[in-house]
């Protein structure tokens, strides 16, 4: 009889270990979520002062930048979903890639001390954004290794914890690839 | 910033007349050393030889002499390269370092405040004796650095009561203004766990170490395998160890060929690399001149003050100004 209890307690110990860390690692992902959040956000915050300085020059990019404002105002919108919200970031981001690309062309707009400013600003929040998606990937990641790993996944499934999404890191943004490591 | 290769060239070029009068020193004190060493072991010697019958009767007593030869041994040798030491310092040191930068401030006596030590967190027990000696201190291409050699120590005491210390960090220590704003702390450590029992293994070890913040897994896997990371703020941590600044560290690491351990903290950078030797000290028994001897000077200062271009850390393109 005794035997039998200590198994019972130890199985129990163990289904309640499994089940703290399953619950651990998916806040650990909703709390990330909000950080990236936040740095999201700092981003949209800065969009209609750019549009704003850059639109009297920008007669060419008039598209572009009507584009821009309307993903702000979509980002802006209650009730969306993270999917959602990665979705748009990574339409806002390429938006304002091309704006700055296209900021190149117009001298004025370089001698412009208020659009430098943004753009040091946007550099910094791009940063920032970019630290947020890694931080996010890596929480996604270990939640789903735990959902999918034995034996955590049969107490996921029965507490119906799905797979989450990652962000997309754009080759790009991994700009420090060592050439020479490449031929070597 | 001169190359390592242009110092070298100033070591054997505007130094040599300086090093050729040091050499003879060297060679006369190399004399003397040995000649007081030996006269010393022979007077220990004969002491002992009197002693011989309490010396073999009792353990403690050996050790008790083998202690005072080494100690008293190694305070005169001290006092013998004391003069020697000094001029090494200010004739070759010193005008090493004003060739990489004249405005830099160089003592040979002094080292890094032990509050910016303690402020690092590199190390988690807080050293009950510190020492060191060349501090340098100054700004490299704007960017405010300072270094010295240091050797941290704690105090134990055993059940008797009877003391001894044992060695907390011994080697150079950087203090450097960092680029970026931050608010959290990181701290990267040379990584022992993640070699010796594998990812998985590693990683959970790692990550129940309590006496450090959160562990952060970085997304280099070299740089994860040389490092581990631990930060109060898992966003930031990633927003300061930039793709390219790993690269950069990891390049850093290999080139000083020592364990490494980086902290940001406040708005500045912490850098220990444990030598576990006094650097920048002259050289006794091997000849000023010997190519090896003089890289490790130049090579050396070269590492510490180059921090601040091979981590771009004068790169000021982020708000901070």
């Amino acid at each position: 009889m005794p035997t039998l209890l200590i198994v019972a307690a130890v199985v129990a110990l163990i289904l309640i270990l499994m089940y703290n860390s399953l619950v651990s690692k998916k806040n650990q992902v909703e709390n990330i979520f909000a950080g990236v959040d936040t740095v999201l956000k700092k981003r949209y915050d800065l969009i209609p002062n750019l549009v704003a300085s850059v639109s009297k020059y920008m007669e060419h990019e008039k598209s572009l930048l009507q584009e821009i404002t309307k993903l702000r105002a979509d980002a802006n919108k209650p009730n969306l979903s993270d999917a959602q919200k990665i979705a748009l970031d990574a339409k806002v981001s390429s938006a304002l890639g091309s704006i700055m690309v296209a900021v190149e062309n117009y001298p004025q707009l370089k001698a412009n001390e208020n659009v430098m400013h943004l753009q040091h600003s946007l550099n910094e929040t791009e940063e920032q954004i970019s630290a947020a998606r890694r931080a996010y990937n890596q929480a996604v990641t270990d939640y789903n290794n735990a959902i999918e790993m034995i034996p955590t996944n049969f107490m996921a499934s029965a507490m119906n914890y799905t797979r989450k999404e990652v962000f997309e890191i754009h080759e790009t943004q991994r700009n420090n690839i060592n050439v020479k490591e490449l031929f070597s | 910033m001169k190359s390592a290769s242009e110092l070298t060239d100033f070591y054997y070029k505007n130094l040599y007349p300086v090093l050729k009068k040091l050499e003879k020193d060297r060679e006369h004190l190399r004399y003397r050393i040995l000649l007081i060493g030996s006269l010393y072991t022979l007077f220990v010697a004969v002491i002992c030889f009197i002693f011989l019958n309490d010396l073999l009767q009792n353990l403690n007593f050996i050790l008790f002499v083998g202690f005072a030869y080494i100690g008293i041994g190694a305070i005169i040798y001290k006092f013998l390269i004391k003069d020697y030491t000094q001029e090494f310092k200010d004739k070759i040191i010193q005008p090493l370092i004003h060739a990489i930068d004249e405005k830099l401030h160089y003592s040979s006596n002094e080292y890094i405040p032990q509050f910016l030590f303690e402020k690092s967190e590199l190390f988690t027990s807080r050293p009950d004796r510190m020492s060191g000696n060349d501090y340098v201190k100054g700004e490299m291409d704007g960017t405010k650095i300072e270094f010295s050699d240091v050797h941290a120590q704690k105090r134990h005491k055993d059940s008797k009561g009877r003391e001894s210390w044992s060695t907390i960090f011994k080697g150079i220590f950087i203090v450097a203004e960092f680029n970026k704003n931050f608010d959290a702390k990181t701290i990267v450590l040379p990584d022992s766990a993640q070699n010796t029992f594998g990812d998985l293994i590693g990683h959970w070890l790692q990550s129940k170490n309590g006496a450090r913040e959160e562990l952060v897994k970085m997304d280099n896997s070299a740089f994860e395998k040389e490092f581990v990371v631990y930060s109060s703020d898992q966003i930031e941590a990633r927003y300061i160890l930039s793709h390219s600044l790993m690269q950069r560290l990891l390049e850093f690491k290999k080139k000083s060929e020592h364990p490494v351990y980086v902290s940001f903290i406040g708005d500045a950078i912490h850098i220990a690399i444990y030598y576990d030797k006094d650097l920048f000290e002259p050289s006794v028994f091997r000849s000023l001149l010997e190519y090896k001897i003089a890289m490790e000077y130049v090579k050396t200062l070269h590492l510490a003050l180059g921090i601040v271009e091979e981590l771009k850390l004068n790169r000021k393109i982020w708000s901070k100004k």
